[in-house]
């Protein structure tokens, strides 16, 4: 009885990262690319029922749904190596293929008109786990299919599954450059289903990742390639102790609990050191792994992959680390204790939190240059300032009432724009329970009286 | 020669006056003059004139040590050197100083047996310069006379002393004599009966001197009684075997010196009658001479009757011991012939020790050094008397280098690890040889066997050297039987995965499928119920890729139990150990892994309900907390969201009391996980890795782990008095957290008891009947009829009151409790608990709320 999870793999870019995570957890459970398991990866100690189920040929096949409005990168999924990895009554591809056309309205729109066939798939999945414990989804809140399919989707698995995490790794978007000028509406139309009907975000800011890719990896505009293989390792680490089991943080409630104290506040940031070149073509090479290293280094906020301004008072509300490879105990012993007097981390003033460090084992099948190698899950109260940029990109958007034509075609947006507002007070919200999470008071944050 | 005799003629006339007159003793002293020319005497050591000098001044200074003869001697030396007179000075005076040897040495005839003295009863000195005056010899006559007389006169003969040393010699062989016999009358204590005839009296000091040498008698025949006995005695050990033998020896040895003595007494007896009248006092054979001749065996006697002695009330190694006691004598003499004694004696011990360390065979017929049955001690089978550990300990002889005294352990150690090193190795012989039989224990036997011949008492320090080098050959072989044939490690990781919970994937799922079943009381458990349960949860998990062996010895058990007691309470998992690796594996440790699994399996439980909880108030609220309106698919969204918002604010402060109960039982997780039980296991691992050491260190490595472990998981505390008053604290707050989570979330069909008023017993539930009620409240509005009306107004405010009231006291108490906890952990005085107390408070919250506290109340 695995604690099952299934991935929802939501348009272009969400399709893209998924790809390149299932290459990776195939070569980490030895996996070759028609889902056989080879020879010599007998003996790992690891989980694979956790992601793949077996087919009735002893196949391994994902757990993963691919859903596209439009067929190019499923088309390109099809037609490289792995394609017969996935179970292809898994695919979904809008029979019209003209894509969401990067309006969060069509693709919201076109969930409804798909509802029916996408749920058959889920159910599906989902009946033919043993102990289904949460779906993850992978999509960038930017674009069209990702953003407005995904937010369909995830208030109706919400529905559905009431009891079931709901994770995604979202991808936001490059607020600098992006290359969708409607991407502040998406984005924060997005955003409200993520605060309601998400239970975790990881949160992977595309500026930040051009940013580390520059700074590790010394591209100054990174392929795509890169930017998804550094989201899947993050993906892949994160799931590190769900498939190598040990002591502890076996299941994802677990590490969610430990993580998302109230319902809101569960938008998590993720920082993964070092990069090595088997994970991220043409990586720089760090020398030194220690654990102490390591740790340090994931608190350094250039390594977070979300840009975010940090004021004093910004503090973690918690931490996790997950430290992988052959680990001295007493290493992980001697970092906490040299990162707590050399004060490298502040934490949240009206309760109790601390690094929380799990020691993971890393996959014997992939060979990396480095000992260890560490990842980061941190619910940061200096996310707001993510939020407050989107805001503002938004607002200047929304006072000009600049491309609202495209959105009022759609039926939902026919009579009103209430939706804008309520998606933007949402995040408002947000931000201010973030900002207010600085404060002792946070204990009686509900409460009118105060 | 014959040209000297008329020189020799007038030197006697001169000397002995007597002889003028007497014809016949002129003739003897002449002829008797003439033997000492011949012989050899005074020729065989040629020195020449002034080393002569020098021996006779050194005599007359040993005579007299004031030295005044010495001065005058060598006064006359030099004036006889400037004499013209003589010719042959260094002859003379080597004559005379031959003289005087014989008469110093009155009783040295010894040194010239047989060679009967010059006829005169008197001392033949007085020709020289110290010529001692005729009165004084007149007085000591005549007081001999005197008693002579006085005897005489009472009609009292003295009885020959010929006859009475030979009576002594049968005194010494035990047997009575003519004259002197041994008392009949008491069988135990042996005294001397002389004969009360007036013609053959015997003087008092005689007497004594006869009682002297028949204590040799009365000791011979105690010897020869024992020895006797236990010859024909069936069933004596080997050791009292080897004594007797050894006794059997110096008994002979004895007969020897008696029948010596004998010959000289019949040959004196001989010359004696054909010269009765001067050979009377001067036999070969006197009393007092006899007396010299035993002395040393009368000292060798009493060894041996003491020997015998101890012999009646100790056995075989006992017995030894008690000998060797004895070598700690300043007599040289007696320390030597113990030494032999023991060389003799302890042949026997030594070649059981032999066969013992090198073959493992423990070959002890009659039960004299090694075993006996100890039901007491159930698990060691056997223990040994103190015979062993002791007896060795002492023969080492030199306590500082005892002989098990390994790595220079305390000596006040030295019983306990003879005992161990018994235990281990008796265990070895027991439960090893059958296993052990292949190419490579013969090899190392083969080894053994060269480090040393033969072992033996005068050879202690080779002995001890063998020994050791056998025991860590035995013992390093032993640590590798372990560790390859018996796989010790996999039994260690498996005891880790399962007992402590290292395969958490298994005890989460163990903990899934039983969760229901340990709610319930605990008679209602059943075993094949549980038995089921695992091993579902060992297919369903990675322990599944464990081998077989390890997976049969797992079992999952109920404790005994008391009333009241439910589920969780007595539930246990069990691995079960034999022969051999239970040495190592011994029931104490065994013990010890049930009490911690029985602390991290409750340490786990309360996470799962945490977690679960968790689920409940913080990840189920994503279906509460939308705002109105949105979704006119969910009916009773609505309902639920208002009802929601009125109470969100309580709704948070069970989060954030969560969130502080979920930090507290990770934290103390991953301290036990990672400071505890890894730190510890590593600390094993690399010892076992070393493949150095023997099997009592393997043990104590594996103590070493376990107890760290155990002290630390139940933050044990090192002041008297206060060892557990930690871990009470923790099973508080377990205990409020449990509380806690109750008076929240807990859902109907896991309570305990599933009565209707229990609907409202928890927040949680509260708020899902609240919001059906308005539900129901909606839909009669609209005129829908979902069931009949309740009031539920003020009772429901009621109810609200007393769950909030009881979340927040469960909430404050743990929080207190922590605080205290955490307070006495930053100054605990170990190092790892303390580094917990840092984990829990790493933020400083709690010192910073302790602060706050005291800052309210001042």
């Amino acid at each position: 009885m695995p604690r099952e999870i299934i991935t929802l793999q939501l348009g272009q870019c969400g399709n893209q990262v998924g790809s390149v995570f299932w290459q990776r957890l195939c070569a980490e459970h030895g996996i070759n690319q028609q889902g056989i398991l080879e020879e010599w990866a007998t003996n790992g100690g690891d989980r694979k029922d956790v992601f793949f189920y077996q087919a009735d040929d002893e196949l391994y096949v994902p757990r993963s749904i691919l859903i596209d409005l439009e067929p190019r990168v499923i088309n390109n999924i099809l037609t490289s190596p792995y394609s017969r990895l996935y179970n292809p009554e898994n695919i979904f591809v809008s029979k019209d293929g003209g894509g969401a056309g990067n309006n969060w309205a069509q693709g919201y729109v076109a969930g409804e008109r798909i509802y029916e066939e996408v749920m058959d798939m889920i159910e599906r999945e989902a009946e033919s786990s043993d102990s289904l414990e949460a779906f993850v989804a992978v999509h960038s809140i930017a674009g069209g299919t990702g953003s407005g399919l995904g937010s369909f989707i995830l208030e109706r698995l919400n529905d559905r599954f009431p009891k079931k995490i709901i994770q995604t790794y979202s991808v936001f978007p490059n607020t600098q450059e992006g290359d969708v000028v409607v991407q502040p509406y998406n984005s924060m139309l997005t955003l409200k289903r993520l605060v309601n009907h998400a239970d975790s975000v990881v949160v992977l800011d595309n500026s930040a990742l051009a940013r580390i890719a520059a700074d590790r990896l010394h591209v100054q505009t990174p392929s795509f390639d890169q930017t998804n293989q550094l989201v899947s390792t993050v993906m892949a680490a994160s799931t590190q102790t769900l498939r190598y089991p040990s002591y502890m943080n076996n299941d994802l409630v677990g590490m969610l609990a430990s993580l998302i104290p109230t319902p809101r506040c569960h938008f998590l940031m993720a920082s993964y050191t070092p990069f090595s070149s088997g994970e991220i073509d043409k990586a720089k090479t760090i020398r030194r792994t220690t654990v102490l290293d390591v740790m340090r280094r994931l608190l350094q906020p250039k390594n977070r992959m979300a840009l975010t301004v940090s004021s004093p008072a910004s503090c973690y509300i918690s931490n996790l680390n997950i430290i992988m490879g052959d680990v001295d105990p007493g290493d992980i012993h001697q970092a906490l204790l040299r990162i707590r007097d050399r004060n490298l981390a502040t934490f949240v003033p009206w309760g109790p939190a601390s690094l929380q460090v799990a020691s993971a084992r890393k996959s014997p099948y992939v060979t990396t240059s480095h000992k260890v190698s560490g990842l980061m899950l941190a619910n940061h109260t200096s996310i707001a300032s993510l939020f407050r940029r989107m805001l503002d990109q938004y607002d200047k958007l929304r006072k000009r009432n600049a491309f609202m034509e495209m959105y009022k075609k759609e039926k939902m947006f026919e009579d009103s724009l209430e939706e804008f507002d309520n998606a933007r007070a949402t995040c408002d919200d947000l931000m201010q329970e973030y900002k207010a999470c600085e404060s002792p008071d946070y204990i009686n944050y509900h409460d009118p009286a105060h | 020669m014959a040209s000297s005799i008329p020189h020799i003629e007038s030197l006697v006339y001169a000397c002995v006056p007597l002889a003028r007159t007497d014809e016949s003793l002129k003739n003897e002293l002449v002829a008797h003059c003439q033997d000492i020319l011949k012989s050899h005497i005074g020729h065989t050591t040629e020195m020449n004139y002034s080393q002569l000098v020098d021996v006779i001044k050194r005599r007359l200074l040993q005579l007299s040590p004031n030295g005044a003869s010495a001065s005058k001697f060598s006064n006359l030396v030099m004036r006889l050197v400037d004499q013209p007179v003589l010719t042959k000075k260094q002859e003379a005076v080597q004559f005379l100083s031959t003289l005087s040897t014989l008469n110093t040495h009155q009783s040295a005839s010894i040194t010239m047996p047989g060679l009967p003295r010059p006829s005169s009863g008197r001392p033949v000195a007085p020709t020289t310069h110290v010529e001692p005056s005729a009165g004084d010899w007149e007085t000591t006559l005549s007081n001999a006379a005197r008693l002579a007389e006085f005897r005489a006169q009472r009609g009292v003969a003295l009885l020959n002393e010929s006859l009475l040393v030979r009576d002594t010699l049968y005194l010494m062989q035990g047997i009575s004599g003519k004259y002197v016999r041994f008392a009949i009358s008491q069988a135990s204590e042996k005294t001397l009966v002389f004969t009360s005839d007036s013609k053959a009296a015997i003087s008092p000091s005689t007497q004594a001197l006869v009682h002297r040498l028949a204590e040799l008698g009365y000791l011979y025949s105690r010897i020869d009684a024992f020895v006797r006995e236990r010859e024909n005695a069936p069933g004596v050990g080997m050791i009292e075997q080897s004594l007797c033998h050894y006794l059997q020896t110096q008994l002979t040895e004895y007969y020897r010196l008696i029948a010596v003595l004998e010959t000289q007494l019949s040959s004196t007896r001989s010359s004696t009658n054909r010269i009765p009248d001067i050979s009377k006092e001067e036999t070969g054979m006197s009393l007092r001479r006899l007396d010299v001749w035993v002395n040393e065996w009368r000292l060798r006697m009493r060894m041996m009757s003491v020997c015998v002695e101890g012999a009646r009330d100790s056995h075989g190694g006992a017995l030894v011991n008690l000998i060797h006691s004895y070598t700690d004598n300043g007599d040289p003499f007696v320390r030597k012939f113990t030494h032999e004694l023991l060389e003799e004696v302890s042949r026997p011990f030594f070649a059981t020790l032999h066969k013992w360390l090198f073959s493992g065979e423990l070959y002890d017929p009659f039960e004299e050094f090694f075993v006996t049955a100890d039901s007491s001690l159930g698990h060691i089978p056997y223990v040994h008397p103190s015979s062993l550990p002791g007896g060795i300990n002492q023969l080492s002889g030199d306590p500082n280098s005892g002989l098990f005294n390994q790595d220079g352990e305390d000596i006040s150690g030295l019983h306990e690890s003879g005992q161990k090193l018994w235990e281990t190795k008796y265990r070895f012989r027991k439960d090893m040889l059958p296993f052990c039989m292949d190419s490579d224990w013969v090899a190392t036997r083969e080894k053994m066997s060269n480090t040393s011949g033969s072992l033996s008492y005068g050879d202690i320090a080779g002995l001890e050297k063998s020994i050791d080098a056998a025991y860590q050959l035995a013992s390093h072989r032993l640590f590798e039987v372990f560790i390859d044939k018996f796989k010790l490690l996999d039994h260690l990781s498996a005891l880790k995965n399962f007992l402590l919970l290292g395969h958490g994937d298994f005890a989460d799922q163990l903990m899934e499928t039983l969760a229901p079943s340990l709610t319930r009381p605990a008679n209602t458990l059943y075993r094949h119920n549980l038995t089921a349960n695992l091993e579902t949860a060992i297919r369903s998990s990675n322990a599944q890729r464990d081998s077989v062996d390890v997976l049969r010895r797992l079992d999952a058990r109920i404790l005994e139990y008391s009333h009241g007691e439910i589920g969780w309470d007595v539930f246990t998992l069990e691995y079960k150990v034999n022969a051999p690796i239970d040495t190592v594996l011994d029931h104490e440790a065994m013990e010890k892994y049930l009490k911690l699994f029985k602390h991290l399996w409750q340490m786990k439980r309360i996470q799962r309900a945490l977690d679960k909880g968790w689920m409940r108030v913080t990840g189920d609220a994503r279906s509460f907390i939308h705002l109105p309106g949105q979704y006119p698919y969910l009916s009773s969204c609505k309902s639920a969201e208002l009802c929601h918002a009125e109470l969100e604010p309580e709704w948070h402060k069970i989060r954030i009391v969560m969130t502080e109960m979920i930090h507290f039982i990770r934290q103390l997780e991953a301290y036990c996980r990672l400071e505890v039980i890894e730190c510890s296991w590593k600390v094993l691992i690399d010892f076992l890795n070393k493949k150095e050491g023997d099997l009592d260190a393997l043990i104590d490595a594996h103590r070493t782990y376990l107890d760290r472990t155990i002290k630390k998981v139940h933050l044990w505390h090192s002041k008297p008095g206060k060892e557990e008053v930690l871990l009470r604290q923790l099973l508080e707050i377990f205990g409020h957290i449990l509380q806690f989570r109750e008076a929240t979330v807990r859902t109907i069909y896991e309570s305990v008891s599933t009565q209707l008023t229990a609907r409202q017993d928890n927040f949680y539930n509260y708020c899902l009947s609240r919001s059906a009620l308005k539900d129901q409240a909606m839909d009669a509005e609209r005129g829908v009829y979902t069931g009949a009306p309740q009031d539920a107004g003020a009772e429901s405010e009621d109810a609200l009151s007393g769950v909030l009231d009881r979340v927040r006291e469960f909430g404050a108490a743990f929080s207190d409790r922590v605080q205290t906890l955490v307070h006495h952990l930053q100054v605990h005085p170990d190092l790892d608990c303390r580094f917990l107390g840092i984990r829990l408070s790493f933020s400083d919250y709690y010192r910073v709320k302790k602060e706050q506290q005291a800052g309210q109340k001042s």
